[in-house]
């Protein structure tokens, strides 16, 4: 095993990282950040609802929109305001197409196409005042996964593995799983979860949701267990003794990676092997494992907690509801709900969920201006819930105004969930820091960024 | 272009780049050439020599390197042989562990370096060793075999993925299909870009799934059945001492022959108790055993060309 130190690591330079042995996608003791102050959790899982869920039928209650509904949006909100595929067109105000009720012992409003995490109404927070930079599903994504608009920064996840390290021997400590279903699903590039400038082996790693979920993963046909351990042990033994010729660091990381690639042979298929859990918990979920679905992807999700996987992201592509927007989000909504809700519920009883951080969320909003039976993508407000430790239950933070179209109060940028997100794992996201280019980089970038305190217990 | 009228079309522009007076694109060319070769650019930022890049390891070089290819009309091929039949380029890349230590990017160029293939070469130097390569040059895209499913994400419009069933399955890895965005996992798994913007130069990931492709993708199987083919063919003899030098230019030492030998024996018992999985492994891939060998026989010597290509050195320019 290569041990990489403080010094040594230095000692490397940075254009060493890609190829010296810190190129392993798995490294429990490659942490970079020592923690700044007690971590809250340990681990994230983004649920990622692509496609920008309205928040007008989700999360933000709007009786005023209601009243105004058909008429025109007044000027004195949208005048000068950059609008997606509503630029230049008559705009009206589209009331929200679901009711709303208050839910737990805390009251927060939540819509009623999700009767299942409104069950966790006490263990959520819900942001009503997010905002974004970008009005377009990739570049939006691009600035929720990295902070910056621009591609090539690293995702968020591969920060974190950077800054904590995997906690994980057999499988990635990044994966990523992506379902479809309810509304247009735009695709979602693997950019997104790319390591950017940070070492290789920090990028997400796609599972797939069906069947088998790493590529190559299986034996070839005819060959056995045993061959294929005989097999690497041979190439190992091989690879070894050209070490001792050739003297590059790059042949001891190959032979960690044989070796890792064995270990994921035989973790990767138990990992998917969902025949011990019992049927109340499949009904819980209410999908069959490895069906494809967001549900099974929830399982996945907190199977792979289980096994220690540091950062899970969960894309569902179906909320890009431009068009029939009321049966759009109860469609997507359902494929949503309850996936969602029996994570929680099932982390929760695990005792997973106090060191897990949940956020549940898209790249941005809707517009509260019709787009004829749907909703335009819209920046300047966009609601999430976060849940998990260290978040304060039952809250609401942030207001929009009355129409849901801009912020009235208390707004909550990117880069403060990231700064929030990193506060929870015990480091602070000014702290966090990689040089490239000649420039020390952080997610949380140049312009101030804000722990998110109301939201913490 | 002092004293120059300066026009604005892109001819213009087109002249000014190739200039000799503009000593900006004979260097950035020749800085890119020399990374082909060495690994590494006289300067490391093969993108940008302006303030983002990197003022060059050795400028004297790298400016008479220019000069010398501008001054003999721009020719690569001038330039290749310039550099490959230098002593800096022939040094050897296996050199002491003390050299590694104290110029671990060998920028000092006291050595050779070591360079893992780029992905598409991974794919063409185990056609090829096989003697499966099919070295056409130009037409349509290939398609090599890719995990099912893979485009189950991929819309406007949705599209399915049908390998190659001829001989395009063989064709260099440079005429692979590029699915922008969706670039085949092997490719991707030894770092080719995505295509969605310019690179100058990719990342060298070492990475299990890098392992796991050459494990077990059945272009890689299909291939190492072919070396195996090819090696019986021309005797049963000596099998794991002329893979070697087939495959590494060089014969292997008494200690590794004992290391392939004794897996090889292994296999061989493998396969000759389970002749079913010898058929299984034998008929991976679209082309056709040969029936010329029994099975078990057959497949055992596929596992030893199996193992010896994905050997590290199979897969990096010594």
């Amino acid at each position: 095993m290569f041990h990489h130190n403080r010094r040594t690591f230095l000692g490397h330079g940075l254009a060493g990282l890609g190829t010296t042995a810190l190129s392993r996608l798995i490294a429990a003791d490659s942490a970079h950040q020592r923690p700044s102050h007690p971590a809250k959790i340990k681990r994230v899982i983004h649920l990622c609802m692509a496609g920008g869920p309205s928040h007008l039928e989700t999360l933000d209650y709007k009786p005023e929109l209601a009243k105004l509904h058909g008429q025109a949006m007044p000027d004195s909100f949208t005048t000068g305001q950059q609008l997606a595929q509503l630029q230049g067109k008559a705009l009206k105000c589209m009331g929200p197409q679901w009711e709303f009720a208050k839910h737990g012992k805390s009251g927060v409003e939540i819509s009623e196409i999700f009767p299942n995490i409104a069950k966790h109404a006490d263990k959520i927070a819900v942001i009503r005042s997010m905002h974004t930079e970008q009005i377009n599903h990739d570049p939006a994504h691009t600035f929720m996964n990295t902070g910056s608009i621009i591609p090539g920064r690293p995702s968020m996840g591969s920060w974190v593995l950077y800054g904590l390290g995997s906690m994980s021997q057999n499988l990635p400590g990044y994966v990523v799983l992506t379902s479809v279903g309810g509304g247009q699903s735009q695709p979602i590039a693997a950019r997104q979860w790319s390591s950017g400038f940070l070492p290789g082996h920090l990028q997400g790693v796609e599972f797939q949701s069906a069947g088998s979920p790493v590529h190559y993963v299986n034996n070839p046909a005819g060959i056995t267990t045993g061959s294929q351990e005989d097999l690497i042990k041979t190439i190992n033994e091989m690879n070894e003794l050209k070490s001792q010729s050739a003297h590059h660091p790059d042949i001891k990381t190959r032979i960690e990676q044989y070796e890792l690639a064995f270990r994921m042979q035989g973790a990767v298929p138990k990992l998917m092997d969902a025949s011990g859990e019992s049927k109340k918990t499949l009904e819980m979920y209410g999908c069959t494992p490895g069906d494809g679905s967001f549900a099974s992807n929830c399982l996945l999700a907190r199977r792979l907690a289980e096994k220690g996987v540091r950062f899970i992201q969960l894309y569902h592509r179906g909320w890009d509801h431009h068009g029939g927007i009321k049966n759009g989000t109860k469609a997507t909504a359902k494929l949503v709900d309850q996936g969602t809700a029996a994570l929680i519920t099932d982390l929760d009883q695990r005792g997973l969920l106090d060191d897990t951080l949940i956020i549940w969320g898209g790249e941005f909003g809707r517009t509260p201006m019709a787009q004829g039976s749907g909703r335009d993508h819209h920046i300047k407000a966009f609601s999430i819930f976060c849940c998990g430790g260290g978040i304060k239950g039952g809250t609401t933070i942030g207001q929009t105004d009355e129409l849901g179209y801009g912020i009235a109060e208390n707004p909550v940028s990117v880069h403060d969930l990231h700064a929030t997100m990193l506060h929870l794992l015990g480091v602070q996201h000014a702290t966090l820091t990689f040089r490239s280019q000649g420039l020390d980089f952080k997610l949380t970038g140049v312009e101030p960024a804000r722990v998110v305190k109301e939201m913490l217990a | 272009m002092k004293g120059k009228k300066i026009g604005t079309t892109r001819l213009d522009l087109a002249k000014w780049i190739a200039s000799a007076d503009n000593p900006l694109t004979a260097r950035v060319f020749v800085n890119r050439v020399w990374a082909g070769l060495f690994g590494t650019g006289l300067s490391n930022n093969l993108g940008d020599f302006g303030y983002q890049g990197e003022y060059p390891s050795h400028p004297e070089l790298l400016d008479w390197l220019a000069i010398d290819f501008i001054e003999n009309n721009w020719s690569v091929k001038h330039l290749l042989r310039t550099i490959l039949t230098s002593r800096t380029y022939l040094q050897s890349s296996t050199s002491t562990g003390n050299l590694i230590d104290c110029d671990p990017h060998n920028r000092l160029l006291a050595r050779q370096s070591q360079i893992r293939l780029p992905a598409e070469l991974v794919r063409d130097n185990a056609l090829a060793l096989s003697g499966l390569l099919d070295p056409t040059i130009g037409g349509p895209s290939v398609r090599p075999y890719q995990p099912k499913g893979y485009y189950r994400h991929l819309n406007f419009p949705r599209r399915t993925y049908a390998p190659s069933m001829d001989q395009g399955q063989y064709r260099r890895g440079l005429y692979t299909h590029w699915q922008r965005s969706f670039l085949h996992p092997m490719m991707k798994n030894f770092d080719a870009p995505a295509r969605e913007e310019c690179a100058t130069s990719r990342s060298k990931s070492n990475t299990p799934l890098q392992a796991l492709t050459l494990l077990n993708d059945p272009s890689f199987n299909e291939a190492a059945r072919h070396l195996a083919t090819q090696l019986l063919r021309e005797s049963p003899d000596n099998l794991t001492q002329r893979a070697v030098l087939h495959c590494l230019s060089r014969s292997p030492s008494e200690e590794e022959l004992k290391i392939l030998n004794r897996f090889f024996t292994n296999e061989k018992k493998r396969f000759t108790e389970n002749p079913e999985l010898a058929q299984e492994f034998i008929s991976i891939g679209h082309s056709r055993p040969t029936t010329d060998f029994p099975a078990p026989q057959l497949a055992a010597t596929t596992s030893l060309a199996r193992a010896i290509l994905n050997l590290h050195e199979t897969i990096t320019r010594y």
